[in-house]
């Protein structure tokens, strides 16, 4: 046996420990809500929830929207250990669990297609992938990058009941899928295409000797179904909100769609900063990949999952979603193209290490921690990086005094300090931040996101805030607090006077004279007092039970699986000890 | 195989790379960029506007040597606080009118994107063979540059002393100043209603005023309610007459039995500055041969005005308002030198005013 420290895998809380140390003091800078975009957005969700578990109805943004819009389970766990912890420090802490589980599931994942070392390497470059710090720290997405690994441990279950009718593992593997959609759907529909099927090609390929492909189909099939009637059960209140209102307003234009090609910037953003040094071993994936059987599949679903991640580079997307393709953004596949890459690149830095040693070592290590710095780094250096400086502390405290909180209120030029504002006053807005919750014909007529930034959405913009503006009598909206100048002439042509000034100039206020008191805005898309409790009850619910099945329920495969870790002789590189 | 697939892989990326380089117009703006004809000239010098490229801007002109850079800048992006300041250049139509192979001229319509709302700006541009490609030949107008002078501050204002710095806006122990609305005329038009007239300050300080309307059915309930928004002026003087317009957009004058009309007043603070003069007021047939109010704004105060709004109420012969339109000006008013404005009516309308008139808002950016 080889024990050169070179040939040993790296032992998976050696790695986990790596992740803690690398993103713990990160998160507990709370540096997502000062650099990202959704975190705060994300906490917001989270302060409904730890106030009205079970009224998803939100009345602070939208003049009311509900929250089963967007499926509940990381918030929820962020307002559950917001009890103990605080909303900000809750989300961080959720935040560092995705990347811990992050490493878990990318060396489990891996040990289906890869041997133990390599898997061990995937799983230690794990916590370096510029992806990750491009989602946590700029995009704050807190649902894909939670959702993603719990999709990931989900996915050895689906191998193991496909293809040797683990009773077991149809269980774990169907509650942990039904988890990973309670907390992001959107993760787990394109999980299913990028990930599920080359797991189950891999399942026919490894399949039992008395077992027939057709087996093998027939019980992913069985899988899908019952996860699928589980997924429309835990998030029933979901999908009745989508079909009473489907997504039909104008599409938000969005950088991630571009065509990198024609726009640097966006090419650094959404290319070079998530797959940074990955990019270099993207041709050996391909080849190391088309090269074995049994990682062909794998490879597969990278490519399609990198094609996504190009965003309008190509046009495969928008062939393949159609409309979807104006209503999805693209940062989110960067994360499932690594992750489907990582177990091919754990073989390249074995290979790379079994003949290069210290040097590979080095060179691995170099690109690894390359990758992140600039993924870090450009959250200082990018164009778009978020407006963090403002202190929307007048604001609350104007909205919450004098029963301001009568009346509704807007934003303009305050970027992304809505949420910030709307987690911890009391007073409700017209505008938010979240694209698909709006019904308000002043926001979907128009293609704009918030009102806040409608200067650069242009023409559509500016004409969804003059909507908003002339209808401020219906809504009760009599505040607007103005971060920005340019927004200035129309509040002065439409009647709104300045009343206040906070922070010299910072920050304006103005205010209508003639507007009457807000009152609910009648709505159908208000969820029904049984939809409440489902919605409080079973995400939160499967993730116990997940839990509960972890810790009682061993995983008989783990004995098996880590005794076989010598070569054999074979026309083609072992990946996996079951398979020789 | 794996020879194959690989290679298939890289291929079918490459493909689909620029396929959508393709689709996304690429070929459409390298086939500008060369400006081989004169549109395509025009094209490429509004594109580099467009994106702020203003030196790639200014090198396409045929006449740099004789065109100020900071004017040309300031022809797209304004100056003094005007509202080209506060406008972007969002997208553009071209056509040309007329070539003889050395000169051309090319009209463009620019759609800019404002503080306001959208703004159309419609120009002719001349167009010059040199060499290989087009060139732009651009004309700015030269600047007035105006004597020093004194101009006496002696025009009327009214404070208000509210009862402490704690008092909100609108909490006044005071009664409202007496306003009424004097005329109100439903109009339909082919996609809505619109509700016109005017709106008078009887009383002797000055008022904050907004008018709303309610359409009702027969039995009185209400079916929609609009406000005058920007169209208005909404601060009167006394005695000061403001035209005012409501917009009912999908309403038919068949679905409704009648108009509630509801003005809302309120003491504020008001001067009689600035003071603009319109002169030169006609109706005629604009470049694209709409029907325009067109005349020139004089500020007649020492200080810019930087963003004019022109109402205009037009009157049938018994007097009754028949129409008002509006329209922002997107130079600033600096002091006593005309600036021309110009805003649309009906054809159909056209031919009914017998007169107008027109009053002017203003914004005075306290910061410039």
């Amino acid at each position: 046996m080889d024990t050169s420290f070179f040939r040993r895998p790296i032992p998976l809380t050696a790695s986990i420990l790596v992740a803690l140390a690398i993103h713990g003091p990160l998160l507990m800078m709370e540096l997502p809500l000062k650099t990202s975009y959704d975190a705060n957005f994300h906490v917001f969700f989270a302060s409904h929830y730890a106030q009205h578990w079970f009224n998803p109805w939100n009345e602070k943004w939208f003049a009311g929207f509900s929250q089963t819009t967007y499926p509940p389970l990381g918030h929820q766990w962020v307002a559950m250990f917001s009890y103990i912890l605080g909303l900000p420090l809750a989300c961080m802490l959720v935040y560092l669990i995705a990347i811990l589980l992050l490493v878990v599931g990318v060396y489990r994942l891996s040990r289906l297609w890869v041997s133990e070392r390599a898997s061990s390497y995937a799983a230690f470059l794990t916590a370096f992938l510029g992806t990750i710090t491009f989602l946590v720290y700029s995009a704050g997405q807190l649902s894909t990058v939670l959702s993603a690994p719990l999709y990931l441990l989900a996915l050895p279950y689906f191998y193991d009941w496909s293809r040797s009718a683990d009773g077991r593992a149809l269980l774990k593997g169907v509650v942990l899928t039904l988890v990973a959609a309670a907390v992001h759907h959107v993760t787990l529909i394109f999980g299913s295409f990028m990930f599920a099927l080359p797991v189950l090609w891999l399942a026919c390929i490894d399949r039992e000797e008395e077992s027939s492909i057709g087996k093998v189909i027939g019980r992913g099939i069985v899988f899908a179904i019952l996860a699928g009637i589980g997924v429309a059960v835990v998030l029933a209140p979901y999908w009745i909100s989508l079909i009473k209102h489907p997504i039909e307003q104008v599409p938000i234009p969005h950088a991630s769609r571009s065509n990198f090609l024609l726009n640097i910037d966006y090419a650094i953003n959404y290319f070079f900063i998530p797959y940074g040094a990955l990019l270099l071993a993207m041709p050996f994936v391909v080849w190391i990949g088309a090269a074995s059987r049994r990682l062909r599949p794998l490879m597969l679903g990278f490519w399609v999952a990198f094609l996504f991640s190009l965003g309008g580079t190509t046009p495969v997307p928008k062939w393949l979603l159609g409309r979807a393709f104006e209503i999805l953004t693209f940062e989110r596949f960067t994360l499932l193209a690594a992750l489907l890459a990582l177990p091919i690149v754990g073989v390249l830095a074995e290979m790379l290490l079994d003949r290069y040693k210290a040097a590979a070592a080095v060179g691995l290590s170099a690109a690894a921690v390359a990758t992140m710095a600039f993924a870090m780094g450009w959250i200082t250096w990018s164009p778009y990086r978020p407006d963090s400086s403002l202190d929307v502390n007048p604001v609350i405290n104007f909205m919450d005094r004098d029963g301001h909180d009568k009346y509704r209120y807007l934003t303009l030029g305050f970027g992304n300090s809505i949420p910030k504002i709307s987690t911890y006053s009391h007073a409700n807005s017209v505008d938010g931040e979240y694209n698909s919750a709006r019904l308000l014909p002043e926001f979907t007529h128009y293609g704009t996101a918030q009102l806040t930034s409608a200067k650069f959405f242009g023409t559509a913009g500016m004409e969804s805030l003059r909507a908003m503006l002339e209808h401020a009598n219906k809504y009760g909206l009599k505040f607007i607090f103005v971060h920005d100048p340019y927004y200035i002439p129309l509040l002065n042509f439409a009647g709104w006077r300045q009343v206040e000034i906070f922070d010299s100039g910072q920050i304006t206020v103005w205010a209508k004279d003639d507007v009457p008191p807000a009152h609910p805005i009648p709505s159908d898309a208000k969820p029904t007092a049984l939809e409440g409790i489902l919605w409080g009850t079973l995400p939160f619910g499967f993730s116990l039970l997940a839990i509960l099945l972890a810790i009682f329920m061993r995983d008989r495969a783990d004995a098996s699986r880590n005794l076989v870790e010598f070569p054999a002789i074979t026309q083609e590189p072992v990946f996996i000890p079951e398979a020789r | 195989m794996k020879w194959t697939l690989a290679i298939a892989i890289f291929a079918a990326t490459i493909v689909l790379v620029i396929i959508s380089w393709f689709q996304s117009g690429a070929i459409e703006r390298r086939r500008i960029s060369s400006a081989d004809t004169p549109d395509e000239a025009v094209r490429l010098l509004l594109s580099r506007v467009k994106s702020h490229n203003w030196d790639a801007a200014y090198a396409q002109l045929a006449n740099s040597s004789y065109v100020d850079k900071d004017n040309f800048i300031h022809t797209f992006s304004g100056d003094d606080g005007s509202l080209r300041t506060y406008a972007s250049l969002e997208n553009y139509d071209v056509w040309p009118l007329h070539s003889n192979g050395r000169l051309a001229t090319v009209r463009t319509k620019l759609h800019y994107s404002t503080a306001v709302g959208p703004l159309d700006d419609v120009r002719d541009i001349q167009v010059e063979h040199e060499g290989d490609a087009w060139k732009v030949l651009w004309s700015t107008a030269a600047l007035p540059k105006l004597a020093p002078q004194v101009i006496p501050v002696n025009y009327l204002r009214w404070d208000v002393i509210n009862r402490g710095a704690a008092d909100d806006w609108g909490v006044q122990n005071v009664d409202s100043p007496r306003v009424r609305i004097v005329s109100m005329n439903a109009v339909q038009r082919p996609d809505r209603i619109v509700i016109v007239g005017e709106i008078v300050n009887e009383d002797t300080v000055p008022a904050y005023v907004d008018v709303n309307a309610t359409l009702l059915h027969a039995d009185g309930s209400a079916i929609t309610q609009e406000n005058s928004f920007d169209k208005i002026s909404h601060i009167l003087l006394p005695k000061q007459v403001s035209p005012y317009r409501v917009d009912f957009p999908g309403y038919r004058l068949t679905q409704i039995k009648s108009v509630r009309m509801d003005a809302k007043s309120m003491l504020v603070p008001a001067s009689a500055d600035p003071v603009i003069e319109v002169t030169g007021q006609k109706l005629q047939k604009d470049a694209l041969g709409k029907m325009v109010l067109s005349g020139d704004l004089v500020n007649e105060s020492g200080a810019i005005v930087n963003i004019p709004h022109v109402l205009a109420s037009y009157y049938d012969s018994n007097g009754k308002v028949i129409w008002v339109s509006d329209g922002y000006v997107d130079q600033a008013l600096l002091p006593q030198t005309p600036v021309s404005f110009a805003v649309d009516l009906p054809d159909d309308i056209a031919s009914q005013a017998h007169t107008y008139h027109v009053v002017v808002n203003s914004f005075v950016n306290q910061a410039s």
